[in-house]
C-alpha cells in the first residue's frame, strides 16, 4: 500500500508539469542530464523537491512518533507543541529583520525556536497533563508565536510577505540540491539517536513507575526523546517549512496498520507514511493551481486532519491503539476522541458523561513530570474513571 | 461587588479616555481642545470619524470576545476553552479573506467584510458541530475537535492568500487582529448584534453556572445540560464571529479575559458575566491605547514614517505570558 503509493506520487513528481515528461522517458532524459530543457527539469528541480519530500516527511512522521509516545499523548504533534511555530519563527525572524545569516546557521536558528516553542508549551502544560490540555495549551503558545512572526510580516515588504506565508505552512517550491545536501549532517546525527531510543520509546508507553522498573530513567528518557523530535524537525523546517499535521497523520496510519505492534516497529512506518504524505501532498501542491504553486502543508493540513480524525474516531472500543494509557487496559475506551452516538442525549445520566476530574475518552495519566513534582497529585496507575 | 464594578467601569473609561488621545497626528491637548467644541475641520474629522468609532468598535469587541470566552469555559468546563479553538474565529478570518480575494468586498465596504467575515465565523463552528456528534460530545473532546477544524481552516486561508498574494498585505491585519481604519459604519453594525447576543449570554447566566459545576450536579438540578450547553455555544460563537468581523483575530482576549473576571466577580456567572465584559473592553482599548503609544515610539526610534503596530500583536505576547500562569494555577483535575 505504501510503496503502491510512494511509486505513484514519485511518478506523478517527475513526470507532470511543465515540460511533461512521460513516465517511460524518465529515466532516459534524466540520463541526458543538461543536455535537453527535460533533463535539466528533472535533474535540477523535481529530482531533488522529491527527495526531499521524501527525506521531510520521513523525519516530520517519525519526530511525530517520537513525541507522542515520549509524551503518551496521542494529540501531541509538532504543531500542537507550539514546536512548528517555534521553528519557523527562528527562521524567518532573521529574513524579516533583514539580518543575512550564512545558510548554515539556519538550522540552528530553527532549532533555537523550536526548543523555545516547544519549552513554553511544556512548561506551561506540564508532562503529566491530560492530552487535551496539553494539545489546548500547545494551541495557543502557537498562536502565540505565529502572531509575533504576523507582526514582523506587516513590518515587512509585499514580497518577502509572501514568501514567509508559504513558508509557514511550509513548501517545497524552488528547492535543489543545496537544500537537500544541507539535511544530510543533521540526519546523521538523528537517525542513529533515533535507532537508540525506539526500544526506550516502547517501555515508555507502560507508564513511568513500570518504566522504571525496568531501568528507565522516564523522565531523561523523555528529554533526550523530545530533543531528539527537535533535531528532526527544526533542519526539516529550516529548509522547506513545517509541514503541518505529517507528525499527527504518519504515526496514526502506521499504528492503524499494525495495531499491536510497539514503537519499535512503528518508528520505520511512520518515516515511510510520513514520506508518502508529503510526497502525495506535494503533487497537488504544485499542480492544483498551476502556474501558482500553493504550499504543500495546505493540502496536508486540509487532507491530513479530517483523515487523522478519522482514524482518531475508527479505533473501536476494545482494540488497543497507539494512546497514552498508562497501561492496556482491555476495558479501557481506546481512541483519544471517542465517537459520540449523535442524537439529543437523555436526560438520564448515561454512562458517558464525564465525571469530575474525568477528561473525555482521554486516559489521565499519573503525573510523572521530570523527577517527581511535589505538587503534582499522585496517581496509582491504572485507577483511571474507566468509564 | 458593587465598588468593584465601579471600579471595572471607571477602568473602562480612563482606557476609553487614554485611546482617544494616543495616536498620531494630534497632541493630547488638541484632542481635549475638540471636545471642548474647539479645534479646525480636520482635527474634528480625526476625533469624531476615527477616533472615536476606533475606541468603540475595540471596546465593544473587547467585551464581546470576553464573554463569549467565559460563556465558553463554563459551558466546557475547561479552561482552557476560548474563541480560538472552537473554529470560529479561523473561518471568520476565512470567510473575510475569501471575500476579499473574490473581490466581492473591499476595505470601501466595511459591510460586505462583516457579513462574510459573520458566514464565515459561522460555517467554521457549523463544522465543528458536525464533528462533535451535534454538540452531544463531551466537553475535551469537543476542544481537542476545535483545535483540529481551525487548523484545517488555517489551511484554506493559506491557499486563498498565496492564490491572491495581492491581497495578503492588507489581510496580515486581520489575521492578527487590529483597530486601524475603523470607522462607524462598523460600530454600527458592531453594537446592535453585541446588545442582542450579550443580553442572551446573560439570560443563560444561570444555567451556564449550573453547567460550570459539572454535568451530573446540572442534571441532579433539573438542567438539561447538553440543551443547554448547545444554547451556549450557539451564543458564544454569535458573539466571537461579531467581535472577529470587527476587528479579525484577536489572539487571547476570549481565553484569559475570562479567567480575570472570574477571580475578581466570583464565579457566579451573573455578576461574571458583565464584568467579564467590562475588562474585556477595558483589556482591548487599553492594548490599543499602548499599542498606538509604542507605534509613536518606534518609529521615532526606528524613523518608519508609517509603522503601526496591530493590537492582535500585544494582546499575544501578553496572552501567551498570562496563559502560563493561568495554566500553572489551574489544579491538574480541572480538565
Amino acid at each position: 500500500m505504501a510503496a503502491l503509493l510512494l511509486t505513484a506520487a514519485a511518478l506523478c513528481a517527475l513526470s507532470l508539469g511543465t515540460p511533461f515528461v512521460a513516465p517511460h522517458r524518465i529515466a532516459g532524459a534524466a540520463l541526458e542530464g543538461d543536455t535537453t530543457l527535460a533533463g535539466i527539469v528533472l535533474t535540477e528541480l523535481r529530482v531533488p523537491r522529491l527527495l526531499l519530500a521524501l527525506v521531510a516527511g520521513a523525519c516530520l512522521g517519525a519526530a511525530g512518533l517520537v513525541l507522542q509516545e515520549a509524551l503518551r499523548n496521542p494529540l501531541a504533534v509538532p504543531e500542537m507543541l507550539g514546536v512548528s511555530s517555534g521553528a519557523a519563527l527562528g527562521v524567518a525572524a532573521p529574513l524579516v529583520l533583514a539580518v543575512s545569516l550564512p545558510a548554515a546557521v539556519q538550522p540552528l536558528t530553527a532549532i533555537g525556536g523550536a526548543v523555545l516553542g516547544g519549552g513554553l508549551t511544556l512548561l506551561a502544560a506540564g508532562l503529566g497533563r491530560s492530552p487535551s490540555a496539553v494539545l489546548l495549551t500547545g494551541a495557543a503558545v502557537a498562536a502565540a508565536l505565529q502572531a509575533a512572526l504576523l507582526v514582523m510580516m506587516v513590518t515587512a515588504d509585499q514580497l518577502d510577505l509572501q514568501l514567509i506565508y508559504r513558508y509557514l505552512l511550509g513548501s517545497l517550491s524552488a528547492r535543489t540540491w543545496d537544500d537537500v545536501s544541507g539535511l544530510w549532517p543533521w540526519l546523521l546525527v538523528a537517525v542513529p539517536a533515533l535507532v537508540l531510543c525506539a526500544p526506550v520509546l516502547s517501555v515508555m508507553r507502560l507508564g513511568d513507575e513500570d518504566a522504571e522498573a525496568l531501568g528507565v530513567r522516564a523522565g531523561r528518557a523523555r528529554l533526550a526523546a523530545l530533543a531528539i523530535a527537535v533535531v528532526l524537525i527544526a533542519p526539516v523546517t529550516a529548509v522547506c517549512g513545517p509541514v503541518a499535521w505529517v507528525g499527527f497523520l504518519a504515526p496514526h496510519v502506521a499504528r492503524r496498520f499494525a495495531p499491536t505492534a510497539t514503537a519499535v516497529r512503528w518508528l520505520p512506518w511512520s518515516a515511510v507514511w510520513g514520506a508518502v504524505v508529503v510526497a502525495v501532498a506535494d503533487v497537488p501542491a504544485r499542480l492544483a493551481l498551476a502556474p501558482v504553486e500553493t504550499p504543500a502543508g495546505a493540502w496536508t493540513a486540509l487532507l491530513g486532519v479530517p483523515a487523522g480524525v478519522v482514524l482518531l474516531r475508527s479505533s473501536r472500543r476494545g482494540r488497543p491503539s497507539g494512546r497514552g494509557a498508562a497501561t492496556p487496559r482491555p476495558a479501557a475506551a481506546p481512541a483519544a476522541v471517542r465517537a459520540v452516538p449523535p442524537g439529543p442525549r437523555t436526560a438520564a445520566p448515561d454512562g458517558s458523561v464525564p465525571g469530575p476530574g474525568a477528561s473525555g475518552g482521554i486516559g489521565k495519566q499519573a503525573a510523572g513530570g521530570f523527577g517527581d513534582t511535589p505538587s503534582a497529585p499522585h496517581r496509582d496507575r491504572g485507577t483511571e474513571d474507566a468509564r | 461587588m458593587k465598588r468593584r464594578f465601579a471600579l471595572a467601569a471607571a477602568l473602562v473609561a480612563l482606557c476609553a479616555a487614554v485611546e482617544l488621545v494616543a495616536g498620531r497626528g494630534m497632541s493630547p491637548a488638541t484632542a481635549w481642545e475638540v471636545l471642548n467644541g474647539g479645534g479646525d475641520a480636520t482635527e474634528r474629522h480625526i476625533l469624531f470619524q476615527l477616533r472615536l468609532p476606533r475606541t468603540l468598535v475595540a471596546l465593544g469587541a473587547g467585551a464581546c470576545l470576553a464573554v463569549a470566552g467565559l460563556v465558553l469555559q463554563s459551558a466546557l468546563r475547561n479552561p482552557l476553552a476560548g474563541p480560538e479553538v472552537t473554529g470560529v474565529t479561523p473561518g471568520a478570518v476565512l470567510g473575510a479573506v475569501t471575500a476579499t480575494a473574490l473581490g466581492l468586498a473591499g476595505w470601501d465596504s466595511p459591510l460586505a467584510v462583516v457579513v462574510a467575515a459573520c458566514a464565515g465565523g459561522c460555517a467554521g463552528a457549523a463544522l465543528l458541530w458536525l464533528l462533535t456528534g451535534r454538540g452531544g460530545g463531551d466537553p475535551a473532546q469537543t476542544a481537542v475537535h476545535g483545535v483540529l477544524v481551525s487548523a484545517v481552516l488555517g489551511g484554506v486561508t493559506a491557499m486563498v492568500l498565496l492564490v491572491k498574494p495581492g491581497e495578503l498585505g492588507s489581510v496580515v491585519q486581520w489575521l492578527v487582529g487590529t483597530t486601524e481604519g475603523r470607522v462607524w459604519q462598523h460600530w454600527h453594525l458592531l453594537w446592535p448584534w453585541a446588545l442582542v447576543w450579550g443580553a442572551a449570554a446573560w439570560l443563560l447566566a444561570g444555567p451556564l453556572t449550573l453547567l460550570r459545576c459539572g454535568d451530573d450536579m446540572a442534571l441532579a438540578a433539573g438542567l438539561r445540560a447538553g440543551r443547554a450547553r448547545t444554547l451556549a455555544l450557539l451564543c458564544a460563537v454569535a458573539l466571537t464571529a461579531g467581535a472577529v468581523a470587527s476587528v479579525g483575530a484577536l489572539g487571547f482576549v476570549g481565553l484569559l479575559v475570562p479567567h480575570l473576571a472570574v477571580a475578581l466577580f466570583g464565579a457566579d456567572l451573573r455578576t461574571a458575566l458583565p464584568g467579564a465584559a467590562l475588562v474585556g473592553a477595558a483589556v482591548v482599548c487599553g492594548a490599543d491605547a499602548a499599542a498606538q503609544l509604542s507605534s509613536r515610539l518606534l518609529a521615532a526610534v526606528l524613523d518608519a514614517g508609517r509603522f503601526a503596530l496591530p493590537v492582535g500583536a500585544l494582546t499575544a505576547c501578553l496572552g501567551a505570558l498570562m496563559l502560563l500562569v493561568v495554566v500553572r494555577r489551574t489544579p491538574n483535575r480541572a480538565f
